[in-house]
C-alpha cells in the first residue's frame, strides 16, 4: 500500500515537472487566427486589443517612447527603408496602425521579423498600441519614396482611378475610419511585396474584396499601378523636409 | 498512512527537485564531451568557427541542441560535429546542459564593446533591435547573445542565415533583414561582436 501511494506520487510529481517543461517553450504565443481562404474568416473582425485601443486617447509622449522600439528598423523618422525592407509608417492613419499591430500579434498577420517587438512586454498594452498609433501619424512623410522605373505611368494611372481609388482615394489616402491603409508615398517595393502577398493569400489579414479586385491583374499591370502610387506626393502638410531628422531621437 | 502520504510528497518532492537527483548540467558538460569543442568554461573554442557558449540564454541553447538532433539544424559544423554527439543526449539533459551554461560567466558582457566600422553597421542593419546594444541584449529568450562571439562563428552563421544553408527556429526573422548586408560588411559586424572580450 506505501509502495503504491509512493510510485503514484512519483509518477504524478514527474507528470507535473514534463508539462511544465512543455507548457515553457510554447508560452506567450497566441492562438493563430483564421486566414483568408478559410471558413469563418472574417476581414477586420476586432475585438480584443484592438477595440480597446481605438477608443483610448493617444498619449503622444508616451507613443514617443513606444516608437523608440520602433525606430530601430522603420528609422526616427518613420521613413522606412527606400528599398522596401521596412515599410513608411509616417503619416499612417491610427486605426490601420492599431488593426495591423494588433493583428501581428494576434498572428493574424504573419511577420516574424516583427513579431516580438510587437508583443505586450516590449511596447505595453492596448493604450501603448493607442499612443504609437497617435505619434506615427503626426510625423511628416518622406519625401523621396522608393519608385518603380516610371515607364508605365499613364497605364497605372488608368488602372488606379479605376480599380483601387473607390476605396484607397483618389490621391492614395486612404480611409480611417474604414481602415484602409494610406498608400501615397509608400516604398514601391514594400507595395509590390504586399501586393502580391494578398494576391497569393500569404497576407492572412487581407481584405477578401481586394484580393478577389486584383486577381486579373497582369504583371504589367501591377508594376505600372504601384509604381503610379509610390509617385503620388502626399499633400504639402503632411510631407517632410528632404534630410529631416526626427529631433525627438537626435 | 493519510497522515504519512503529505510527508513523503513533500520528501519526493525536494528529491526531484535536488541537482543529485535531476540531471547535473556541469556533469553532463564533461561527460557528454562538450568541453572537447567549447572548452572547460564554455568560453574557450577548439579553433576558429566553433561558437562561445558561456552566459548564452537557455532556452536559445536548448532549441539549437534540439534542433542540430533532429536535422532542423544542419549548416556548417553541425552535421558532423555536434549530432553524432546530441544522439545519446535526451531532452532532460539538453536542458540541464543549456540551464547549466547560461549560469556561466561571458566575460564580453561587462567588457568595453570594441570601435571601428562594424559598430555603425551593427546598428544601421538593424542588427540592434532584437540582439540589443552591443549584443548584450537579445529582445527573446530564444534570441541569442552576441557579445564575445568566436568572430568566424559569428561570421558563418550570418552568411548561412543569408543564403538559407541555415533555417531553422527563428532565424525566418532575420533572413528578411540579411539582402541589406554584403558579405564584407558581415565580416566587419563579425570583427565588432568579437572584439568585445
Amino acid at each position: 500500500m506505501k509502495l503504491s501511494s509512493l510510485s503514484i506520487s512519483v509518477i504524478a510529481l514527474s507528470a507535473a515537472f514534463a508539462t511544465a517543461a512543455i507548457a515553457a517553450g510554447v508560452k506567450d504565443k497566441p492562438k493563430q487566427g483564421k486566414s483568408i481562404g478559410e471558413s469563418g474568416y472574417e476581414w477586420n473582425a476586432g475585438g480584443g486589443e484592438q477595440d480597446e485601443a481605438l477608443h483610448l486617447k493617444p498619449d503622444l509622449v508616451n507613443g514617443r517612447d513606444v516608437y523608440e522600439v520602433c525606430a530601430a528598423c522603420h528609422l526616427p523618422e518613420g521613413w522606412g527603408q527606400t528599398d522596401g525592407t521596412f515599410p513608411q509608417l509616417a503619416g499612417q492613419h491610427p486605426k490601420v496602425i492599431i488593426k495591423q499591430l494588433a493583428d501581428i500579434r494576434a498572428l493574424n498577420r504573419d511577420n516574424p521579423t516583427m513579431y516580438p517587438f510587437a508583443l505586450p512586454d516590449q511596447i505595453g498594452g492596448p493604450q501603448a498600441i493607442a499612443d504609437v498609433a497617435g505619434y506615427i501619424q503626426k510625423l511628416k512623410m518622406n519625401p523621396e519614396p522608393g519608385m518603380g522605373d516610371g515607364k508605365d505611368l499613364e497605364h497605372g494611372k488608368k488602372l488606379y482611378k479605376e480599380n483601387c481609388a473607390q476605396c484607397h482615394g483618389e490621391h492614395g489616402q486612404g480611409d480611417n475610419d474604414k481602415f484602409y491603409p494610406r498608400l501615397e508615398g509608400q516604398h514601391y517595393n514594400y507595395l509590390m511585396r504586399q501586393y502580391q502577398w494578398i494576391k497569393e493569400g500569404k497576407r492572412r489579414n487581407a481584405n477578401p474584396d481586394m484580393v478577389k479586385q486584383i486577381q486579373w491583374m497582369t504583371e504589367r499591370d501591377t508594376k505600372a499601378v504601384l509604381d503610379y502610387v509610390s509617385r503620388i506626393k502626399p499633400p504639402a502638410d503632411k510631407i517632410g523636409q528632404k534630410g529631416w531628422k526626427n529631433p525627438d531621437f537626435q | 498512512m493519510n497522515a504519512m502520504f503529505p510527508t513523503l510528497a513533500a520528501i519526493l518532492a525536494v528529491a526531484i527537485t535536488s541537482p543529485a537527483f535531476a540531471a547535473d548540467g556541469a556533469q553532463l558538460f564533461v561527460d557528454k564531451g562538450c568541453t572537447a569543442c567549447h572548452g572547460e568554461d564554455a568560453n574557450t573554442s577548439l579553433e576558429p568557427g566553433y561558437p562561445r557558449l558561456a552566459g548564452q540564454n537557455a532556452d536559445y541553447m536548448f532549441n539549437q541542441m534540439k534542433d542540430i538532433k533532429d536535422g532542423k539544424r544542419a549548416n556548417g559544423l553541425a552535421p558532423d560535429t555536434m549530432k553524432p554527439i546530441l544522439e545519446e543526449v535526451t531532452e532532460a539533459e539538453m536542458r540541464a546542459l543549456a540551464d547549466y551554461v547560461s549560469g556561466l560567466t561571458n566575460p564580453a558582457m561587462a567588457a568595453k564593446p570594441a570601435d571601428g566600422p562594424g559598430k555603425k553597421l551593427y546598428a544601421t542593419k538593424t542588427c540592434i533591435a532584437c540582439h540589443g546594444k552591443d549584443g548584450k541584449k537579445p529582445i527573446m529568450k530564444t534570441y541569442p547573445y552576441l557579445a564575445g562571439q568566436d568572430k568566424l562563428y559569428a561570421f558563418n552563421q550570418m552568411k548561412d542565415i543569408k543564403t538559407g544553408a541555415r533555417t531553422n527556429g527563428n532565424t525566418n526573422a532575420m533572413k528578411t533583414v540579411m539582402h541589406l548586408v554584403s558579405d564584407q560588411e558581415l565580416e566587419a559586424i563579425a570583427e565588432y561582436l568579437s572584439q568585445a572580450k
